[in-house]
């Protein structure tokens, strides 16, 4: 192969399809358990298998999922719409059709904002949101020489989420990505893990010198099972089709199999024998029509997005977009800086370093959410407000907040209990001062010959003559003071 | 008389009064099964355990004195296309050749609420397609009134067995005339509900537009009987109709005065057989002296129902027919390379060729660069056709054609011409594209085959339908059990 | 009119040799042609009915589920609770 090309001449276009498995309690045609990891084919019936005969009937939840979805992502929701046949055989698909959307799906035209690592904003567009069914798992063991279905996820609620071709990287895949998953949990319409395939993607990439308007030849890359994966596609199909490009080759349009192990792409068919779908209307199932009083509802009750939050974090509260994305990542930890903020009266950035901190290594170490715990957002910021105020140390905080996790006690009853407050009257710490400075004149001498050093080690005395209590900001303004007069 | 040859009404009051058992009356049906089902063949299954029991359960509760359904006790013949939990439902297919249901169809589930009692499964065309029983993978059905004839189709078991005693009456399923045709072809009657009255769940699909379950009887009283039974809104099939049905036993008196009959030329045109048109106007003329009112309509669409219906039927039938694929259930090709060589052979040997064409003719339609020229065409027509029906009923009350353009044919006489076969569909599948409610009754014989006459009424008027029958039935005299040659008196 | 019967076959996944392709042929002329009789309209397909919208099921969990050897057992083959197929192409 030849050298690396110069990708600086091309520009990379990605669109994503994303499917993610809405968590109903039951299926999306039939009344079985919608639940990941039971046991092979135990939640089956005669219309998730296909037996002759049984007929599908659409969940109510699937379609309000679907619109809030829409809403979250500024679509356009069709409150008249309907369901389509999309035919293709397959072991794990018992019709041998998969009810889908074809030329009315319930959202559309919309957009989303994702930011990226750069603190640069990207809107990326939504072509369309449309409601479907999943199809059964196929086990295989390289011991049999068959294939074993499984159809406990047969009939499982899905949307699929399509985006415009407005993709420029891995790295604006990767953002995208990664900001539906959140307002998906965000949402709490679906469980968006990765590992578990109830979220997953298909990737269609392009690429075009710079500056040309026309897209070039799409290939469609299946079997990306994480978001990483789909950074590393991108990546190596991107290179792989300039490559062709730059050694006279042309891109056929292709469907192609990623290979995560070996980190390469490999085509599975043409578009010449591309499936021919049949798409037609789903003579089973009639018209949806969705209440539009109803969908405003929805809209009403969506909760502030995470890439929302995020970006507001950032903007009116100064938190670093790094510590922003961290806090809205996890539902509970926003939830809780958001409280506080509510409450108020100390500083965001403490706030968000003691969530990213603290709570968020006792929340790790005791794998639990901390609304689990005695912690509530007033005694976070009792405690945080206390700090500021100078009336306790920052490990005295620590140690309240370790307190009140498990009890119910009130911080400032653990405060005194504890003997944490700090001494913050100028007439005691002047005291302990003058007694420090009298018995260690070396040092204040060392200081004045420029070892500045030697100011800690006084205010190291001060703190432990204070039996820790000193306020070490006021001893140390007092050492000075009398040092230089 | 024997009490296989009493209408159902008839049963069920000697039930209620005691006069005879549900026992009895059962076993006498299998007697009679037993004896000409080997002429007639209208029977793929027989439940002789699960109808004995049912109709013991009947007895015990009539000695009880505990009220029952009007049909309780009354021996019925069911379509093989209808999942019936524990017996066998093969769609006279190879393909379901082995296949026994887990489940019951929502009908099925009525009918035993309402102890019915069940005699076995009836011979049909395969899945439902072709118009004479005779692409049946297990038998031919003969027609009780000559032998040498089809029974029509594709529920052809069910008219013949009704028609020839072997049952008190019997669910079909019409998806283009499939219940209607062989009602006329066997004398008897047949009602096509409004498409969403009688639920699907659990009736193997052919065309899920146009599917419908409905009742094949002797007489119109039975009809109304077994169509009380089998109506109303099920929650298990979304195109299921949620709406309230009056007792269609009620206001069956046969009075028209002041029925306003449409009669459409298009119905009347060349293809029709001048004997049977003239059978069927003289019909009309009956009734215009009892006090109907004839209208001449016109339904200008006609001439396409026949493309539109096949091009649909077959496109869904193509889509709904995928699922048999040797995976699930059913037939499974024996020897295979690979996944795709298990496919194609499951199909080609599970399949017959009426299937098969229309398959191909469904794939075709809906494949690309083919779609907008058939299928969304056929739509659009149908869409037409729909709309001049609805036009039509703000001018009369029923319109009145004939149910068949001719009368049953000899069996292997259109056995080879696909075409010719359908043309015998061209009055009855507009009825079908429009899901109206439509029913044959027998309206004289040309040569002692029988002729039907079908009404058509408009949405969930099925009571109107009854009454206008009930009204030709008065002058005809109610349908009797065929006599069979040579089985007779024994 | 030129149809494509191999295609349509091989669509359909019925597995057809030469003699059958031929008869097939000829059948399928004579069907298309029958269906080909439609009006030159061009009237919309509406394929949408709002005024009888769609009953949606409640998301409420069956109560009578089926048991797995209720539904498997048409299975031509199983093999510890799951249906045998031949190996799939893309595993
Ligand atoms: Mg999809
Ligand atoms: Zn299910």
């Amino acid at each position: 192969m030849s050298s690396k090309v110069s990708n600086n001449d091309y520009e990379i276009v990605v669109g994503l399809e994303v499917h993610a498995e809405l968590n109903t309690v039951t299926k999306a045609y039939c009344s079985c358990k919608n639940s990941f990891g039971l046991e092979v084919n135990s939640q089956i019936c005669p219309i998730c298998t296909a037996l002759p005969g049984a007929l599908p009937t659409l969940n109510e939840k699937v379609v309000e999922y679907a619109i809030k979805m829409g809403h979250a992502l500024n679509c356009k929701i069709n409150n008249v719409t309907k369901q389509d046949r999309k035919n293709y055989f397959y072991p794990d698909l018992p019709k041998a059709y998969q009810i889908s959307q074809f030329d009315i799906p319930l959202c559309e035209h919309g957009y989303l904002d994702v930011l990226l690592d750069d603190g640069e904003e990207k809107r990326i567009g939504v072509t369309r949101i449309h409601i479907e069914e999943d199809a059964g798992k196929l086990l295989h063991d390289e011991a049999f020489s068959g294939s074993l279905v499984d159809f406990n996820r047969s009939s499982v609620p899905l949307i699929e989420i399509v985006s415009e071709p407005d993709i420029r990287s891995s790295k604006e895949a990767k953002a995208y990505l990664e900001t539906i998953k959140s307002i998906l949990k965000y949402l709490n319409i679906s469980d968006a893990k990765m590992q578990e395939g109830s979220i997953r993607c298909d990737v269609n990439v392009s690429v075009r010198k710079k500056r040309q308007k026309e897209f070039g030849t799409r290939c469609e890359m299946k079997n990306v099972n994480s978001f990483s994966a789909a950074m590393r596609a991108i990546d190596y199909e991107a290179n792989r089709q300039i490559e062709v490009i730059e050694n006279g080759g042309v891109i056929n349009q292709e469907t192609r199999r990623w290979d995560d192990v070996k980190g390469i792409s490999i085509a599975m068919r043409s578009k010449e024998d591309a499936q021919d779908y049949r798409y037609f209307p789903e003579p089973d199932l009639g018209t949806i029509v969705v209440d539009k009083t109803f969908i405003q509802k929805l809209k009403d009750e969506i909760p502030e997005l995470p890439h929302i939050k995020q970006k507001r974090y950032i903007k009116e509260l100064g938190i670093p977009q790094v510590d922003a994305a961290l806090l809205v990542e996890n539902l509970d930890k926003s939830r809780l800086f958001d409280e506080c903020m509510d409450i108020g009266g100390c500083s965001a950035k403490n706030v968000s370093n003691w969530i990213l901190g603290d709570v968020s290594k006792v929340m790790n170490d005791l794998n639990k959410s901390i609304y689990d715990t005695n912690v509530t957002a007033e005694k976070l910021v009792e405690i945080i407000t206390l700090i500021e105020k100078g009336e306790i140390s920052t490990s005295a905080g620590k140690t309240v907040f370790e307190e009140i996790l498990s009890s119910d006690k009130a911080v400032s009853q653990i405060v005194d209990e504890k003997g944490l407050k700090q001494i913050s009257d100028s007439g005691v710490i002047e005291q302990i001062v003058k007694d420090v400075l009298s018995e260690n004149e070396k040092s204040i001498n060392d200081y004045k010959n420029g070892k500045t050093n030697a100011l800690g080690f006084l205010v190291g005395q001060c703190m432990k003559r204070s039996k820790g209590k000193a306020n070490p900001a006021l001893a140390k303004e007092l050492i000075l003071k009398y040092i230089e007069q | 008389m024997e009490l296989y040859k009493k209408p159902a009404y008839l049963l069920s009051e000697m039930i209620k009064k005691k006069e005879c058992s549900a026992v009895e009356i059962t076993q006498s049906f299998f007697n009679r099964i037993g004896n000409i089902d080997e002429k007639i063949g209208a029977y793929i299954t027989l439940n002789n355990e699960g109808a004995l029991k049912a109709a013991k359960v009947v007895d015990e509760k009539i000695a009880k004195g505990e009220a029952v359904s009007p049909i309780a006790g009354v021996p019925i013949g069911i379509k093989d296309n209808i999942s019936t939990k524990g017996l066998l439902t093969t769609c006279a297919s190879k393909m379901l050749y082995n296949y026994v249901p887990p489940f019951n169809a929502t009908v099925m589930e009525k009918l035993i609420s309402n102890d019915s009692v069940i005699l076995g499964k009836l011979n049909m065309d395969e899945f439902a397609m072709g118009s004479s029983t005779e692409s049946s993978y297990f038998k031919l059905t003969r027609n009780p009134h000559n032998l040498d004839k089809v029974p029509g189709g594709s529920s052809g078991g069910s008219a013949a067995s009704v028609a020839a005693g072997e049952c008190a009456f019997a669910l079909g399923t019409d998806t283009g005339g499939s219940i209607r045709m062989p009602a006329a072809y066997c004398g008897v009657v047949g009602l096509k509900p409004t498409y969403g009255t009688v639920s699907r769940y659990g009736v193997v699909a052919f065309a899920s537009s146009f599917d419908q379950v409905g009742p094949i009887a002797r007489n119109v009283k039975d009809i109304a009987l077994l169509y009380n039974a089998i109506c109303g809104y099920d929650k298990l099939e979304a195109t299921s109709v949620k709406k309230s049905y009056p007792d269609f036993t009620k206001g069956i008196s046969g009075n028209v005065k002041g029925l306003r009959i449409g009669i459409p030329a298009e119905y009347f045109g060349k293809g029709v057989d001048s004997e049977v048109k003239e059978k069927v106007l003289s019909m009309v003329k009956e009734l215009e002296k009892q006090g109907a009112k004839v209208i001449e309509i016109n339904l200008p669409s006609t001439e396409y129902a026949l493309s539109a219906y096949y091009i649909i039927s077959s496109a869904e039938a193509s889509s709904n027919l995928a699922r048999f694929d040797g995976v699930r259930y059913g037939y499974r090709a024996k020897e295979y390379d690979n996944l795709i060589d298990m496919y194609e052979k499951t199909r080609d040997e599970g399949f017959g060729d009426e299937v098969k064409r229309r398959i191909m003719l469904g794939t075709f339609v809906l494949s690309s660069g083919y779609f907008d020229a058939y299928y969304k065409k056929a739509k659009v027509v149908a869409q037409n056709i729909t709309k001049e029906f609805n036009h039509a009923f703000e001018e009369c009350d029923v319109i009145a054609t004939p149910t068949t353009p001719v009368t049953a044919f000899n069996i292997g006489e259109n056995i080879n011409d696909p075409v010719k076969m359908c043309a015998g569909d061209i009055c009855t599948v507009p009825i079908n594209i429009a899901g109206l409610p439509a029913i044959s009754v027998p309206c004289g014989t040309i040569c002692k085959m029988p002729v039907g006459i079908q009404f058509i009424a408009n949405k969930f008027n099925e009571n109107i339908l009854l009454n206008t029958a009930r009204a030709v039935e008065l002058i005809n005299g109610e349908a009797e059990v065929c006599e069979i040659s040579g089985q007779e008196g024994k | 009119m030129d149809i494509n019967v191999k295609h349509l076959a091989k669509l359909s996944m019925l597995k057809m040799d030469e003699k059958q392709l031929e008869k097939f042929e000829k059948d399928m002329q004579d069907i298309v042609k029958m269906v080909q009789k439609l009006p030159k309209i061009q009237g919309d397909l509406i394929s949408l009915d709002p005024e009888n919208p769609m009953i949606l099921r409640e998301d409420k969990l069956s109560e009578k589920p089926f048991t797995r050897a209720e539904i498997l057992s048409n299975a031509p083959e199983e093999i510890a609770g799951c249906i045998v197929v031949p190996k799939t192409l893309e595993s």
